[in-house]
Formats: C-alpha cells, structure tokens, sequence
C-alpha cells in the first residue's frame, strides 16, 4: 500500500510532533527549588506512585506527541490506493449493468465458516450500487443458464436494485456467459448515459465462457469483472455421472450401476468415501482412490425391487461444494421398445445397407429396443399396432396405401423418423407425408465432395465439409440432454444434405441441429399426437460419416425412445438442473402435482389443446405432455395425479430426477486471455481493480481516540469513588438550608 | 506543675486561645505565655490545699543546676564531696522543657514556624510552672545542646527562661537523643520531661532512649509537631523539593497533585508510628498541628493530666 498525500506541504507541520517532548523538559527545567522538611514522607510517597507516575508521563508524553502528529497528517489528506474487491467505479453518472454469476459454483464456501461465494457477490454488488452517483441507471442480470433477469429495465431507483440484489438468490444451473453478457449489453445499449458498464460478480470458473469471444462479449460495452473468489485455488471432486443399465446375467432385475468420480484437485485422493442408495436405503459402501485429475468408475450390481420409480443416488463424502458430491438416477428400465426400420436402400454388403447403423445402434442397447426390417412396399400389408416408431431410411415412393397407414399412425400417437438419401423425391414425399411433415422437403445441397466418391477424372470438389453448429446442441432439448459428449456430434462431417422449403407452420416446429451455414440438421415436429423427426441427410454414410461418430448411437436411441413416448424410461427421467421434463396427463386427470426435493408442490394444469393439434377426440385415452420447467433443485421429483373425481394417484413411473451439470464442478479458472476485460487489464494481466481509500478520515478518528485518552490521562481518578450517599453530602448537604458547614 | 492534678474545669476543651498568627503579634514572648495560659485555664480553678511534707528520703551527689541551699555541708564535712539532700512527697516537681531548634523546625510558610510554634508552647508552660511555684528548665538543642538553663524557682528565672526561648533559632541537625541523655543525667528525681520536636530523620534508636529516660521514672511527654503543609503538601506546581537540614542531600522533582494521596497516608503513617511506639514506653503523645491555637493543645494536656490523676486518686481511695 503506497500512501500519498494531497497536499504533502502541510506535512511540515509534522515538526510539531517535537513539541511536547520540548515543553515537558522545559516545564522540568523551570520547576522551582521548593526547601521541605518531611523529605523522608514525600520519598515515600513517591515510591509508592513511581512506577505509576512513570507510566502515565510516558503514556501522556507519546499521546500528546502523536495528537501533534496526527493534525498535520490528517490536514495533508493522505490515501492510498488499494485492491479493491468491488469494480473500479466512475464518480459520473452511468448506466450500470450489475450481472452476477449465479451459478451452481457459486454456492460453494470458500472456507470454513465462510458465506458462500454468490452472498459474497451479492454483498459486493451492493456495496458498488451504493457507490454510484445519484443519477446513475441500474440493472440486474443474472448469469445462469435460463434464469430471469431480476431487474431488466435500467432504474435510477437506487432502492428498487438494493432491492432485486437482496432478493436475488443462488441457482444450481450452469453459467451461460455468452446469453447473459450479450443480454446486458442490450440492456446497457438502452442507457440514457454516455458512460456505460458492465459489472461482472462472478468466481471466473470457465466453464460457462466456452462460447464467449472476449472482444465481442458485450458489444461496445466495457466490463468490469471481480473475482469474488480472490483467486483462490479450489480442489473438488464429484460425482459427474451416474449410468445404470440391466444386467440380464446377474438374473431377473438385475442392474449394474456405475458412477463416474472426478478429481479436480492437483494430489490424488485416497479412501474417498462413496455410498450408493437405493430409495433413500443404503445397499452398498466402498471407498475410491481417485489420482490427481482424474477420473475412476466404480461399478456395482444389485437387483432391483419390483414397482415403477426407483432412484438410485451415488454419494461421496462432503467437500466444500457438496452440490456435486451426490447424483441421482431413475432406474426403471424401459423393455421392448418395437422400431420398425424401413429400407429405402438395400445392399447385400451389410455395412452398405441403409439401415445397417441404425440397427446396431439399436441393438446396442440390449433388449431396450426391438428393431424390425423391412422394404417399403411391404409396409401397407404389416400391422402397425405393436410398433412404437417407424424409420424412414432413404425411402423414395411410398405405396399409397402405406403413406396412408403411416400419417393415421403417426397422427395417432406413433413416432417416425426420416433419413433422407438420394432415393428420396421431395416433391412425393412432400405429397405422400406432406400432413405431418415438420416442414416440406427442398433441394438437396452438396457441401462438398464425400472422400474417396469421385471418380477418375472428375473435377473434386475441394470445398470443406459441412458441420454442425456447435451453439446449435440445445441440451435442454429432452433428445440431446443425455448425450454424454457433445463432440460426438460436433466433429461429424455432412458433404450432403436436404434443404428444407420454408413453412408458416413453425409453432410445432423446432429445429433441434444445424448446420454451420444455418440450415436445419435435425428438426422435429408434432403431428396429432405423435412426433416426426426429419434428419436431413442420410443414415448410413452415403451422405455424412455422422454414423461412424460417438454420438450417433446415442442420438439414435435417444431419438427412438423420444418417438416411442417413453418419458419413464431411466434416460429421460433424469435431468440437469434447468431441464425441461414433459410429463403426460391423461384424459382422466384434471392435474398434476410435482414435489420438489425441498418438499415444494407444483401444481400442472394442461391446457386445452390447440384445434387440430393434441384434439382430444371421443373417447380417446391417449395422454397429452404438459410441460414442466421448475427443475431448479437436484434432487427426486415426485409426480402425482388429480383425477376429475378428486382422487389421488401416485405415478412412480414419472418420478424424475435432476443432477447438476458436471461442468459446474470443474474449478478449472479461466485464462487471463479470455477475459472480457482482458485489453483493460493489460499486458501483463495486473488486476485493475484498485481505488483511492481516504485515509483522513481514519486519522480523524485516531485523532478523537488521541484527545480522549489524553484527556482520561490528565485527569486524576481518586483512588477510592466516593460512595452515593458521601457525594450527597458533598455536593447537596452544604447548601441545604441551615445545614451545617 | 504538680499542682497541675489540682485543677478543676468547669468548661469543656475548645478553641478558646487565639491561634499562633494572632499571637505572633502580641508584643512579647511573656505575654503570650500568658495569654495562653490563661486561654488554657479559663473556667479553671485552684485546688487550695498544698503539700508541705519535708521527710529526709536520701543523697544525691551534685551535678550543675542542683539548688545549693540543699546542699548537705554536713556531708561535705564528713567526706569531702557534695550531696544534696532529697525529701519524700516533696510537692515542688521539675519540668524539663527540650525544645527542638534543629534546621527542620524553622519551617513554616503561611503561619508561624514549628519552631516558633514550639517556643510558645515552652513559653506557657514556664509560665503555668512559675505560677505554681514549680522549677521550670530548659534544653534547646539541635545536634548539640546549645542552650541550658536548670530548673529554678528563684526570681528572674523566668526572665531567663523566656529570653532563651526568645533567643532561639532554627539550624543543625535534629538531635533529640544526645539532649534526652543530658536530662537523664542531671534530673535526680522524678521529673516532667516535656519534648518538642518535629521527629523529622529522627533515628531509629530514638525510641529506645526515649524508653530508657522513662525508665527512671520520668513523666515523658512528646509534642510532635508538624505544619499543616507536612500533612496535606497542598501545592499544585511542579515542584524541586530539597532537604533543610544541612548534609541532606535529597532531591525530588515531582508534582505535589500526583503525590498528594499517598503523602497523605504516609504522614498518616509516620504520626501512628510515633504514638504507637510511644504507647509502648508509657509515653504520653501528643500530636499538634501549627494552626491550632496553642491554648488548645495546653489545655487538652491539663485535662488529660487532670482526668489522669483524678484516677489514679480515685483508684488508691
């Protein structure tokens, strides 16, 4: 700490500090020769007061010397400039955007007996709004993943952002930098003042910045970041998966379940303690030895209990984030799934043959799904009541008595996907399936030439392959929330795929993939009451090697359970925070009630479906999906329906459970370089955030403190307090009339 | 003074006299002697019945200041050395009256000095004795005895007796014990010995001497004492305080307000001291303080004496 002066002149009056040192030898200079008898007495008096005396002289000597000091210096207006914890502030007038970080991380503690990071956020945040100047506009922004914005409008009502900082709380979703810097940038462009900021509270964890170029962050807009978390290394370790699946061998019921811990901290750690609970009983204890950085599986089977809703829940011992040291997982499993895969393209090479991934992919998953083959013309004259969903695989013309089949089983709740190839003609498949297709068939697109398909002496077309839009993996979406790797998807190569013509019916229609140039990849849409999925290029690798890529197995079966309608199954009964789960209510349910971990119940009540949409006909007991997005809490969700009569029933098989996003425990910090306040901060990345603590009024205070204590020294305290009724007599007797003296 | 169990009050002791400042302006010595004593025995009377038995009791050989006129010449006749007769109930008593003039006694700064204050007491108490026809003596000393004057009852001895006290001035050192020596020495009977002095530096062997005159069977009466500045140090400037006695070479820079307390309690202190020890010698202690009238102190010594022996009177019957 530097301390500086605003007017380092007056410091000369620090010569004063000289003075009473001068005055007390002069006062004993001039002390007069006094000849007195009893010097026997007054010596020992004086050695009974000595040491006393002595003290109290060099108390009051040093007190004086300092009270002489400390009115120079405090007239001299010293400051330093100090670290600051709170953003350096403008004395101006501004438009201020607060934005804290209110992510599951934030809800860690530092350290012992310490508030969590996101109070401490808050606590910042408050003390830098109360620093603005009067005129200044605020707003507030949170930073988690698909939370509101507490105070979206700028207000020169200091009081109405004192009050949304002290009601904003802590959520358990990820940090999406890239919506919430974006969005109070919008937020500062509306400002009706020159001066414009961004005030980032957060503990610069990374993950959340993923996407997030820090020169066009936030616009124009400069941001000005604190670290609440001081830059404090964090060692963590987590449960960051939970994967069950059946295990046939180990006989009727049983399961294995595995978890996955990670260690985030720089040592390895031995004899971390991890307990697995089935419905909230103990079934199994182990220990884990996880090295530094790393990760380890552990793997227990168990049978499972007969009924519907079981939740199996992996905990370690607590660490100072225990948010993450549990994770939950549904465990029924869904049994024979029936798909139906229709070959648009046969080959007698089985890696060639159209369907060929998809059925691996399915078969994959053991007895999950029960995939069934079969050529498009066969389709009219095969039964459609025992399949859940149909595959489209590079189908060109259909019979017409099969196109009719499929739209009345899609519209009656069936599932279907489409795989395009070059046998398929859009203007027939728009014809044949034109009443619930998302959206119509265009012209296929050539991106670039498919590695090794050019023949000798055709011009190569060398332009690069297209790939999807790494933004575009949407993982609320229910298709891709449990897909363990988004690069499974991102790295797949598309030299080839199907535009789609534009509709006007989008409100069914949400585009799940796309490409880098925009175009859809993946779209889905409603129709009836069943769903169709449109994959605009092929399922084999004619058109793409997305079939060869991890993430096509995954996306297959997620798609399959999707169209199936099978919310109860293990995959899409667990959720991360801020996920949304539909749920489905039959005609006989007037509501749902959902309890949340903490015990709260929310009440779900469908609203009347749409004309020619979800019309519920006559007699029809097909259930409608009602969406629920209140997943803000890890933990089981218990569903329940009220039916028309009143009655209650327990729905074990919809009971859901939400984990955290296991990015949120990985304290990797993010690079200097990254920074949105990076340019601000400097080459040499020295924290900028320093501002001028006035010290006047500190010795203003010492100064007081001075005068008091030289004041209680002065006075000479008796050695014995007069008792009341002796100060009575003192003070009150002499002058009472004819009192005697 | 043997009259002195004789007297009979009829008014309670009191500030009756006038207070030392007051008399300093009287015109001398002799009449403020008077004055006091006659503040000291207002409403006092004679006991009208005196002592005359004149037995034979025993020799005692001369020493300076003896009366001449007892001396036994028959005695000398037969031996060659002088001896005085002595007489049992002999109603006539010797008062020695040792006045401290030692350097410490002159001081005194807002009334009359120790010394001054001494001088008076002295004086009353010749005067009271020369009224009863008692022999009054004097020893004014300082480390030395520099005045002595036996106890007479001739005329012009009082005379004598006041100029010497007049005569008086504070130097030296306090030597209170070579001037109780010289008294045990030349007092061949019972005699009153009466003490004047501040005590300052006195040695501690002091009290033992003291013991030791009482033991002949002398009546010993201490008068201590101090100025009010000695037992309140009522100053408020910083102060160098310096020893007065010559060879006193202490010093203390100190001011008086941070001592005051606890100078307080030693003077507290030195005063029970003394009256402790001289409970312990059958000595009688009395304290005075210069700003009282010296009539008072004269006064509560008679009817101390008077309530004294009306006692021992009372006791015997």
């Amino acid at each position: 700490m530097n301390l500086h002066f605003l007017g380092p002149s007056l410091l000369v009056g620090l010569l004063a500090a000289v003075l009473p040192t001068w005055l007390h030898r002069i006062g004993r200079k001039r002390a007069r020769p006094f000849p007195f008898p009893a010097m026997e007495l007054l010596l020992g008096a004086d050695r009974q007061v000595a040491a006393r005396r002595r003290l109290r002289e060099v108390l009051l000597l040093v007190t004086r010397t300092l009270l002489a000091a400390a009115i120079p210096l405090a007239i001299a207006r010293p400051f330093a400039w100090v670290r600051s914890e709170i953003p350096q502030t403008s004395a101006l007038p501004q438009t201020a955007v607060v934005l804290i970080d209110d992510s599951a991380s934030m809800s860690r503690s530092p350290g012992l007996a310490q508030s969590p990071l996101f109070e401490r956020a808050r606590t910042q945040a408050l003390r830098l709004v109360s620093s603005f100047a009067p005129e200044s506009e605020v707003a507030l922004v949170l930073a988690s993943e698909g939370t509101t914005t507490p105070l979206a409008e700028l207000s020169n009502d200091r009081n109405r952002a004192i009050a949304a900082l002290s009601t904003a709380h802590g959520s358990f979703r990820r940090a999406d930098f890239r919506s919430a810097l974006a969005r109070a940038a919008q937020i500062a462009d509306t400002g009706g003042q020159r001066d414009r900021h961004i005030y980032l509270f957060t503990d610069l964890q990374r993950s959340g910045w993923e996407e997030v170029d820090p020169t066009t962050a936030a616009r124009d807009v400069p941001v000005n970041m604190a670290d609440v978390s001081n830059g404090a290394l964090w060692e963590n370790h987590a449960v960051v998966d939970l994967v069950t699946e059946p295990t046939p061998d180990s006989g009727v019921g049983g399961v294995a379940t595995t978890a996955e811990i990670a260690n985030y901290a720089a040592t390895p750690v031995q004899g971390l303690g991890l307990t697995f609970r089935l419905d909230d009983e103990d079934i199994a204890r182990t220990t884990v030895d996880v090295p530094a950085g790393g990760r380890v599986r552990k793997r227990i089977l168990h049978p499972l209990p007969p009924g519907r809703g079981h939740v199996i829940q992996a905990m370690l011992d607590k660490d100072r984030f225990p948010a993450d040291d549990s994770r939950l997982a549904r465990l029924d499993v869904a049994r024979g799934i029936k798909v139906l895969l229709v070959n648009g393209d046969p080959r007698t090479v089985r890696n060639e043959d159209e369907v060929f991934f998809v059925e691996a992919a399915l078969r994959a998953s053991g007895s999950l799904f029960t995939p069934e083959i079969l050529a498009p013309d066969d389709l009219a004259r095969r039964p459609l009541g025992d399949v859940n969903a149909v595959v489209l695989a590079n189908v060109g013309a259909l019979p017409e008595e099969g196109a009719r089949k499929l739209v009345a089983f899609v519209q009656g709740g069936g599932g279907l996907l489409i795989g395009v190839g070059d046998h398929v003609d859009p203007e027939v498949t728009n014809r044949q399936l034109g009443a619930i297709l998302p959206q119509p068939f265009g012209a296929p697109r050539t991106a670039s030439a498919q590695p090794g398909a050019g023949r000798e002496g055709e011009t190569i077309d060398e332009r690069p392959a297209e790939r999807l839009l790494p933004i575009s993996l949407d993982r609320r979406h229910a298709l891709l929330t449990n897909l363990p790797d988004g690069e499974g998807l991102t790295s797949s190569r598309f030299f080839r795929y199907l535009l789609l013509q534009p509709t006007a019916e989008g409100a069914e229609r949400a585009v799940v993939l796309r490409y880098e140039s925009g175009a859809p990849a993946l779209i889905e849409g409603e129709a009836g009451r069943g769903r169709v999925l449109v994959l605009t290029t092929s399922l084999d690798r004619e058109w793409t090697d997305l079939p060869i890529r991890p993430g096509f197995l995954p996306l297959m079966q997620e798609a399959m359970r999707y169209l199936a309608g099978a919310p109860s199954s293990d995959a899409r009964a667990s959720l991360l925070v801020g996920q949304r789960r539909s749920l489905p209510v039959t005609a006989d349910e007037k509501r749902l009630e959902i309890r949340s971990p903490s015990g709260q119940v929310y009440v779900l009540t469908p609203d009347a479906p749409p004309p020619g949409k979800h019309a519920v006909r006559e007699g029809d007991r097909t259930p409608r999906l009602v969406p629920f997005d209140r997943t803000d809490e890890p933990g089981t969700y218990r569903v329940r329906g009220v039916h028309e009569d009143g009655s209650v029933v327990e729905r074990p098989g919809d009971t859901f459970v939400v984990n955290l996003d296991p990015r949120e425990s990985d304290p990797a910090r993010l690079a200097p370089d990254k920074r949105p306040d990076a340019a601000s901060r400097g080459p040499g990345g020295a924290p900028g955030a320093v501002r001028r603590f006035e010290l006047w009024h500190v010795i203003g205070a010492i100064l007081v403190g001075l005068l008091v204590a030289e004041s209680l020294l002065s006075v000479r305290w008796p050695r014995r307090w007069p008792r009341p009724t002796e100060l009575w007599l003192k003070l009150v007797a002499p002058r009472a009339p004819g009192g005697s003296p | 003074m043997a009259d002195a169990h004789r007297l009979s009050h009829d008014v309670a002791p009191g500030k009756l006299g006038l207070d030392p400042a007051a008399l300093a302006r009287l015109a001398s010595l002799p009449l403020r002697a008077r004055v006091i004593v006659q503040g000291a025995t207002a409403g006092m009377h004679h006991n009208p019945h005196a002592g005359s038995s004149i037995e034979f009791a025993e020799h005692k050989e001369y020493a300076p200041g003896d009366d001449i006129r007892h001396i036994d010449w028959k005695a000398v006749a037969r031996v060659g050395r002088y001896y005085i007769k002595r007489f049992e109930d002999d109603n006539e008593m010797r008062t020695y009256l040792l006045l401290d003039a030692s350097a410490s006694m002159g001081f005194g700064r807002k009334g009359v000095s120790k010394l001054t204050y001494a001088t008076y007491l002295c004086a009353a108490f010749g005067h009271l004795l020369g009224l009863q026809g008692d022999a009054a003596g004097l020893l004014v000393f300082d480390q030395e005895i520099r005045r002595t004057l036996p106890p007479r009852t001739r005329p012009g001895h009082m005379r004598d007796l006041f100029a010497a006290l007049e005569a008086a001035f504070p130097a030296g050192r306090t030597g209170l014990e070579r001037a109780l020596s010289q008294v045990a020495e030349v007092a061949d009977k019972k005699s009153l010995v009466l003490i004047f002095s501040d005590l300052l530096d006195a040695p501690a062997t002091l009290a033992s001497r003291l013991r030791q005159v009482r033991s002949h069977g002398h009546d010993v009466v201490l008068f201590h004492l101090l100025d009010p500045e000695e037992i309140e140090l009522p100053y408020d400037d910083l102060l160098h305080f310096e020893g007065v006695e010559p060879g006193d070479e202490r010093r203390l820079l100190a001011d008086p307000a941070e001592l005051r307390a606890a100078f307080r309690k030693e003077s507290l202190a030195f005063r029970a001291r003394w009256q402790g020890t001289c409970r312990e010698g059958r000595i009688e202690y009395r304290f005075a303080s210069t700003d009282r009238p010296p009539s008072d102190v004269l006064r509560e010594f008679l009817f101390a004496r008077q309530r004294h022996f009306t006692g021992v009177a009372g006791a015997a019957r």
